[in-house]
């Protein structure tokens, strides 16, 4: 029963694909300013070694979460399902890599644990940028709407049009993927309680019986799919009923104009990576 | 180059099927090896490949392609910035396109076994790729430099026992997921 329980658990910590209309300054944003800003952040963050600009730019991060009055519990409720996943990338990290470093000063060491003044930098940087990349996507999907962000990305790669690129499609795309995720959540956890109400074992989990955890799976997976494609098969009617065709010049609902904190936002964004291109030259 | 409305959606809603299995753990199965973890993240692509061919296959092999990014990306701080994305990112997108190829060479002569090779063609393909770029770019990775007795000939046989997890689920998922979709005759009579 507790697995059933820790099963439903996950389900409600999803905040990729979920939007909270705080009205803030983030949410208020052009799309592709914070498309763009959002880009130059991660490269930002692969740019540099140093975990101390990396913890910086962490702090960045939750930095425009509270700005965009995200409260913090909820952003960090979305890291929960792949925490476990990330202690054992850090521990493999910190492990192997002070094995592997034999030249550099030992910090720390017991038994077959080395903790070297190289190790744990990587190590750190890692993991702390698996946590911002994931903070960043669900930050962008809980302060733009699902049109907004279709246009936003429509918009930024329409120049590639010109070699025949269908941006409009890979954007509606996107946009579909997105509507459907909270959607594909509820229904998971309907069939789930579903499952659980006649006593299906499905949280069951048994790490040296593939074929127990796949037998206990299965019968989510499967209706998982089968929704997923049926409802497309809904929506294509739908779309075909309304006579939508694909690469047709269509006008907009919603047009945006760039203001001067969008421009702004781009800007610091790119001083962003310039900075810390700067200081990583500097701290190594 | 135009996507039919049929392809957009397809695409679109087996993305989302990826999302939630990647952010719910349900796409990552506990097995015992060294990453804890054997992975049908991939067989989206692979549905998508056999329902609606290679374009939506590609399309859908992206978010396992990010998803693989964000998740093994750290073991990659150290080395040239391109490298992750040679390794993690491009393999992904082959998956849906070669289990599309397999799969309409074979459907002709027997469905449920075009499903499996299908299956399996699309898993070889991630492993192989995954596998071959990390060996052929080796030195470059510090990482793998710091595990001792760490060669590329332990790391590849690590991975095989993986590579099996992977293709036997995947062979289970897509071909429930397809033969139920099309209402295929199995060995257990009508599905669905």
């Amino acid at each position: 029963m507790r697995d059933m329980a820790e099963n439903f658990e996950l389900l409600r910590n999803v905040t990729i694909g979920q939007y909270i209309p705080t009205g803030s300054v983030i949410h208020r944003l052009d799309p592709r300013a914070k498309l763009i800003a959002l880009t130059l952040i991660i490269v930002a963050f692969t740019i540099t070694l140093s975990p101390w600009i990396t913890l910086a730019l962490v702090g960045l991060v939750f930095g425009i979460a509270r700005l965009a009055r995200i409260p913090f519990a909820y952003l960090a409720r979305g890291l929960l399902p792949i925490l476990p996943f990330l202690f054992i990338i850090f521990v493999l990290q910190i492990i192997f890599r002070g094995l592997g470093d034999v030249q550099g000063r030992v910090i720390f060491e017991w038994w077959f644990l080395r903790i070297t003044e190289n190790s744990w930098p990587l190590a750190t940087v890692g993991i702390l940028r698996v946590i911002a990349f994931l903070s960043l996507a669900s930050l962008l999907t809980l302060t733009t709407t699902t049109t907004h962000l279709t246009h936003g990305i429509e918009s930024l790669l329409s120049p590639l049009r010109l070699i025949g690129f269908p941006a409009h499609e890979i954007a509606l795309v996107f946009a579909i993927a997105f509507r459907f995720v909270p959607t594909l959540i509820e229904e998971l956890d309907r069939v789930a309680r579903a499952q659980a109400s006649r006593l299906g074992n499905i949280g069951a989990t048994t790490r040296w019986r593939l074929d127990k955890t796949l037998r206990a799976r299965l019968p989510l997976i499967v209706p998982l799919f089968l929704s997923a494609l049926r409802r497309g098969e809904e929506l294509i009617l739908a779309m075909e009923a309304r006579c939508y065709v694909s690469g047709a010049g269509r006008t907009r609902f919603w047009h945006f104009t760039p203001t001067t904190l969008d421009y702004a936002v781009v800007i610091g964004a790119f001083a962003l990576v310039a900075v810390v291109w700067w200081l990583g030259s500097r701290v190594g | 180059m135009q996507l039919s409305t049929r392809t957009i959606v397809t695409a679109g809603v087996l993305i989302a099927v990826a999302l939630v299995l990647a952010i719910t753990g349900l796409g990552y199965f506990p097995v015992p090896n060294v990453t804890d973890s054997a992975t049908i993240m991939h067989v989206p692509s692979i549905v998508g490949g056999v329902l609606e061919g290679p374009v939506v296959g590609l399309i859908i092999g992206i978010v396992f392609a990010i998803d693989a990014y964000i998740r093994f990306g750290g073991l990659f701080a150290g080395a040239p910035a391109y490298l992750p994305f040679v390794i993690l990112l491009a393999p992904r997108l082959f998956i849906g396109i070669v289990a599309a190829l397999v799969y309409r060479a074979l459907k002709s002569k027997n469905e449920i076994v075009a499903l499996i090779v299908a299956a399996a063609a699309g898993t070889l393909t991630n492993t192989v790729l995954v596998l071959g770029l990390a060996v052929l770019f080796w030195n470059q990775i510090p990482f793998f430099a710091s595990v001792p007795g760490l060669t590329p000939a332990v790391f590849v046989s690590g991975a095989i026992p993986q590579a099996v997890f992977e293709i036997i689920l995947a062979i289970v998922v897509t071909v429930a997921v397809v033969a139920a979709w099309r209402r295929l005759e199995t060995r257990r009579g009508s599905s669905v």
